[in-house]
């Protein structure tokens, strides 16, 4: 006789080894969550340190996902579209600060855009000083965040058919109009997801921003200076607004993803 | 008009080599040919998607080998329509007149055309969930909304049911009649090249192997290849061997054509390895050996099976081991009663007979 509806020994072991997964990137969250009273979390906001934190933090990972989005949507329809020598290099290149250690980079951009080094001294005689600057904090978040923003975007104009814009061609749009008419459209949810990823993935950014930047704080590297300054009472209420702030922009990315649009 | 010249693409590690090809101005020419023969490859470079690599594209008496897609004003119409996903059906064909600037005419035309069209009732409606004739048709529509003289169309009945490929099939020679586009269109089927085409060519490993009228390529294939491919009839490998003196003024002859099973006396121009096709309408059926004027080739065979169609009936027949196909009218087909199994003589006359 078939039993249905009665999981099998294996198909318990499936779900309860996912169930381990899930209990263990939930439960630290909601840990931290609820260790913060809603009158700690009040308090906190009335911390003027914190919020000018978070708001640095606000600023600086906008300004960052902004010029991912300024320098990296052509380079994502360029690698989308084109087929050209060196093209799986220029992909990986893209890709290369995923596996660099974050604390690695902080020092990689240190020698690239300190004051020693010719970019550095460039920009810093056109008065853009980078290290120990509101800048070296968007340098690190654009770092690690311009890949993802990418690979979004480039997956993104994948899918749009190529034939489409030919179609608009022969329609009497020139590239720049077929793009921005058609594929822009089509694509632009999944490039806005990709840059919203981004930001989030800015927001959180400690290991190269503490090297370059370490002051003005960003709301990662104040919660940090809290921890290792004072224990983990003083941390916790800048780490749950922290927390409470990416889980709104990851409901934002959920919402934004292309398989979530209706086609 | 289109004219190619010696026209050279490489796409990948495909290539178009020397094709060259004339649509007069006003016609209507087909380019047919297998999968993968290279039939979007040549459309896409005459719209100037694809660059040259040799040759001219001449469009309307005008050298536009070089010019971006946007400048040559040719209609494009691809096989899976290509829709505009994020636009309604009157968004879709009013396209391309807000492209060029001509906004105010847009209404107008997306009214005209989609009355000649029957998508008036749709135009409101969004592109997603229309049916393959539905959508075929605002490709269409689109196309044509900016007037351009050119239209190319790139295997247009493929994805559609066979009554409405029959349907946009009327539906396309009659707009084609109306706005007097300059038509090159590509498929896989010589029906549509017989239905609508004043001009034909046969695409295979991207070069052009035949062109002509619908007509005469498929009454003289002049490779097997051609022959098979838009099922002119049977083809068969064989041996011309002359029995008689070459005519002093056509230099023709009359030879026996050998297969190996099989003797034809045929009407030839040389000798040695040759092919021969054997069209199913120069083909005669009869029951008995006497009846009517006798062709020069008669043959016994076994009917093996027969394909009706409305007005037609192919009936295949194997003589001597070689398969054979005679198109005859349904009602004969009935009157001589065949059947698979049924004995029946074969006639052909040997100038019915093709060589290549």
């Amino acid at each position: 006789m078939i039993r249905r509806g009665v999981p099998t020994p294996g198909t318990l072991a499936v779900w309860l080894l996912a169930a381990i997964l899930v209990l263990f990137v939930v439960g630290p969250l909601a840990r931290l969550l609820l260790h913060s009273s809603p009158s700690g979390l009040a308090d906190a906001l009335q911390d003027r340190e914190l919020v000018t934190s978070i708001w640095l933090t606000v600023v600086t990972a906008t300004a960052a996902s902004i010029l991912s989005l300024v320098l990296g949507v052509p380079l994502a329809y360029i690698l989308a579209r084109k087929r050209f020598p060196g093209h799986r290099v220029l992909s990986g290149i893209v890709e290369l600060p995923v596996v660099v250690p974050h604390p690695v980079a902080g020092i990689a951009l240190l020698l690239f855009l300190g004051r020693q080094s010719p970019i550095g001294s460039t920009l810093a005689e056109l008065g853009l000083e980078v290290v120990n600057r509101v800048p070296g904090i968007v340098a690190g978040m654009l770092f690690v965040s311009a890949p993802l923003v990418v690979s979004a975007a480039r997956e993104a104009f994948r899918s749009v058919d190529p034939k489409l814009e030919r179609v608009a061609r022969t329609l009497g749009d020139n590239g720049w109009q077929a793009f921005r008419k058609i594929t822009l459209p089509l694509a632009g949810r999944g490039v806005l997801a990709g840059a919203v990823l981004g930001w989030a993935r800015s927001v959180s950014e400690f290991g190269s921003i503490v090297i370059l930047t370490y002051n003005p704080k960003v709301a990662s590297v104040l919660i940090y200076d809290r921890f290792t300054l004072f224990g983990l009472p003083a941390a916790v209420p800048a780490a749950a607004i922290l927390l409470l702030l990416a889980l709104l922009v990851f409901l934002l990315v959920q919402f934004l993803a292309p398989d979530r649009a209706d086609r | 008009m289109i004219r190619l010249e010696q026209v050279g693409v490489r796409v990948g590690r495909f290539a178009l080599e020397d094709v060259t090809l004339e649509v007069p101005a006003g016609g209507y020419g087909l380019v047919i040919g297998p999968t993968g023969s290279g039939k979007t490859t040549l459309l896409e470079a005459i719209a100037g998607h694809t660059p040259l690599q040799r040759g001219r594209v001449m469009l309307r008496n005008e050298d536009l080998s070089r010019a971006a897609p946007e400048r040559r004003r040719v209609g494009f119409v691809y096989q899976h329509y290509h829709l505009f996903p994020h636009l309604t059906v009157a968004e879709n064909i009013g396209y391309g007149l807000g492209a060029a600037g001509r906004a105010s005419e847009a209404a107008g035309r997306v009214r005209e055309l989609s009355q000649m069209l029957g998508l008036t009732p749709i135009l409101s409606r969004s592109v997603q969930g229309l049916s393959g004739g539905e959508q075929q048709r605002i490709a269409l529509a689109r196309a044509l909304a900016p007037k351009p003289s050119i239209l190319l169309l790139d295997e247009p009945f493929a994805a559609v049911d066979p009554a409405t490929r029959r349907g946009l099939r009327r539906e396309l020679r009659s707009l084609h009649e109306q706005e007097g586009i300059t038509t090159l269109q590509v498929t896989h089927d010589f029906e549509d090249a017989m239905r609508l085409g004043d001009v034909v060519a046969v695409l295979a490993q991207g070069r052009i192997v035949q062109a002509g009228t619908p007509e005469a390529v498929f009454r003289y294939p002049n490779s097997a290849f051609v022959a098979e491919f838009i099922g002119t009839g049977t083809v068969l490998r064989g041996t011309v061997e002359r029995v008689s003196e070459p005519d002093p003024g056509t230099g023709r002859f009359a030879a026996r054509f050998a297969t190996g099973s099989l003797v034809l006396e045929v009407v030839a121009e040389r000798e040695g390895e040759s092919y021969a096709v054997l069209r199913p309408a120069d083909l005669t059926l009869s029951r008995t050996s006497g009846e009517g004027p006798a062709p020069r080739n008669r043959f016994l065979g076994r009917v093996t099976h027969i394909e009706r169609e409305t007005a037609v009936a192919q009936v295949h027949v194997t003589v001597e081991g070689t398969s054979l196909v005679a198109a005859v009218m349904a009602t004969t087909a009935e009157e001589l009663g065949l059947a698979p199994g049924v004995a029946v003589h074969v006639g052909v006359k040997a100038t019915a007979i093709h060589l290549i």
